[in-house]
């Protein structure tokens, strides 16, 4: 440390301030308005008598019953429109989306079995097959769907049959190779 | 009912209760703001002084910087974080008052009297030289140089106290500290300051 540190602290020692300077600060202080509160603040000392608090927890949670209840509402209406769409969709579409497939085919089988059919049957059999040609795409892609959820379905129960079967198994070898008492 | 106007009573007994609490807590501010004001007025009126050198100007900016204070009592933190307040505060508002009344003292270096006498023999007009030299550095370097020896701060906290960076904070030292050693040694002629 140089001697002009020294100097320069010895200089730029603290000044006491005139005798009356915290009388005047806290005068002054006294007159001046009161601090504005934060909006948090404000909303604390409103919030800060308890009938208004119980009010203002009241009002929120009736606010968020009837938002749950419009919420439910509206997925309970979803849920009872889709429930005849699918009811729509025939239990066995693989048969049906074979005779739509391939009408051809099945005339002429049906077509040897039963030569004798009037020209009436024959009318409505082809109006029938070309109903289900001209069905909407959005219904094939339905019953493709279905179809392959079926499989899936199929898939996944043989899955567990393999897995239950070789649990059963393991459960048999632990308990033949256990010591008997 | 009777619960209903049993809620009546509590509420009545808890807003006194509150009341009570906001005057004590009221008056638990203004003895503590008090006792603030006495323990930092001299570090405050001391930055505002050296700084000004005035102490009518250094006197009404302290005051403001602690009614300042008053007004954002609840932001203050720790006893620390006080006394970095009004130290940032002060340097701030010393800076801008200098800027905008131009109460630095037009004071070239050249004008700064000679000592008639030895420096030991005149330690108060030392003391006074080294001020009004420092009184011609510009306006952020001389609040650099105070906050160093006044406050006894190192440039790290006086970047921070300034919001300057610390390298332009060691620069102003350097710069203002070798001025200050030439000026010296050539008013009093000695190898050793």
């Amino acid at each position: 440390m140089s001697r002009l540190d020294d100097e320069l602290r010895i200089a730029f020692r603290r000044e006491p301030p005139p005798a009356d300077f915290l009388t005047r600060v806290l005068e002054r202080a006294a007159l001046q308005p009161e601090p504005r509160p934060s909006w948090w603040q404000r909303l604390a000392m409103l919030l800060g008598t308890p009938r208004l608090r119980w009010v203002a927890i009241g009002v929120t949670a009736l606010l968020l019953l009837a938002v749950s209840a419009v919420q439910y509402g509206r997925l309970r209406g979803a849920v009872t429109e889709d429930r005849p769409r699918v009811a729509e969709v025939p239990p066995h579409s693989e048969a049906g989306e074979r005779d739509a497939a391939s009408p051809a085919v099945d005339g002429s089988q049906d077509g040897g079995a039963r030569s004798i059919s009037t020209p009436r049957e024959l009318l409505q059999r082809h109006r029938a097959s070309t109903s289900q040609v001209k069905a909407p795409a959005h219904d094939d892609r339905q019953r493709v769907t279905i179809a392959e959820a079926r499989a899936a379905k199929e898939k996944l129960m043989l899955a567990l049959y393999i897995a239950s079967a070789t649990l059963n198994d393991a459960e048999r070898a632990v308990h033949d190779d256990s010591p008997k008492p | 009912m009777v619960g209903w106007e049993g809620t009546i009573v509590l509420d009545k007994a808890t807003a006194a209760r509150l009341d009570d609490r906001i005057e004590r807590s009221a008056l638990e501010d203004e003895l503590a703001f008090e006792q603030i004001v006495r323990r930092h007025q001299g570090m405050v009126f001391s930055l505002a002084y050296h700084y000004l050198r005035d102490r009518s100007l250094a006197e009404e900016l302290a005051q403001e910087v602690f009614l300042n204070l008053h007004q954002n009592l609840n932001a203050i933190k720790s006893p620390e974080h006080l006394t970095f307040w009004l130290r940032k505060v002060t340097s701030h508002r010393c800076i801008d008052q200098s800027r905008r009344q131009k109460v630095r003292p037009q004071v070239s270096l050249e004008d700064v009297p000679e000592p008639a006498a030895t420096a030991k023999e005149n330690d108060l007009f030392l003391s006074e030289m080294l001020r009004r030299v420092v009184d011609t550095l510009p306006e952020k370097a001389r609040m650099v140089v105070i906050l160093r020896y006044q406050e006894d701060l190192d440039p790290m906290e006086i970047a921070k106290v300034m919001d300057m960076p610390l390298n332009t904070v060691k620069s102003h030292l350097r710069r203002s500290l070798s001025m200050l050693r030439d000026k010296l040694s050539r008013t009093l002629g000695e190898v050793a300051v």
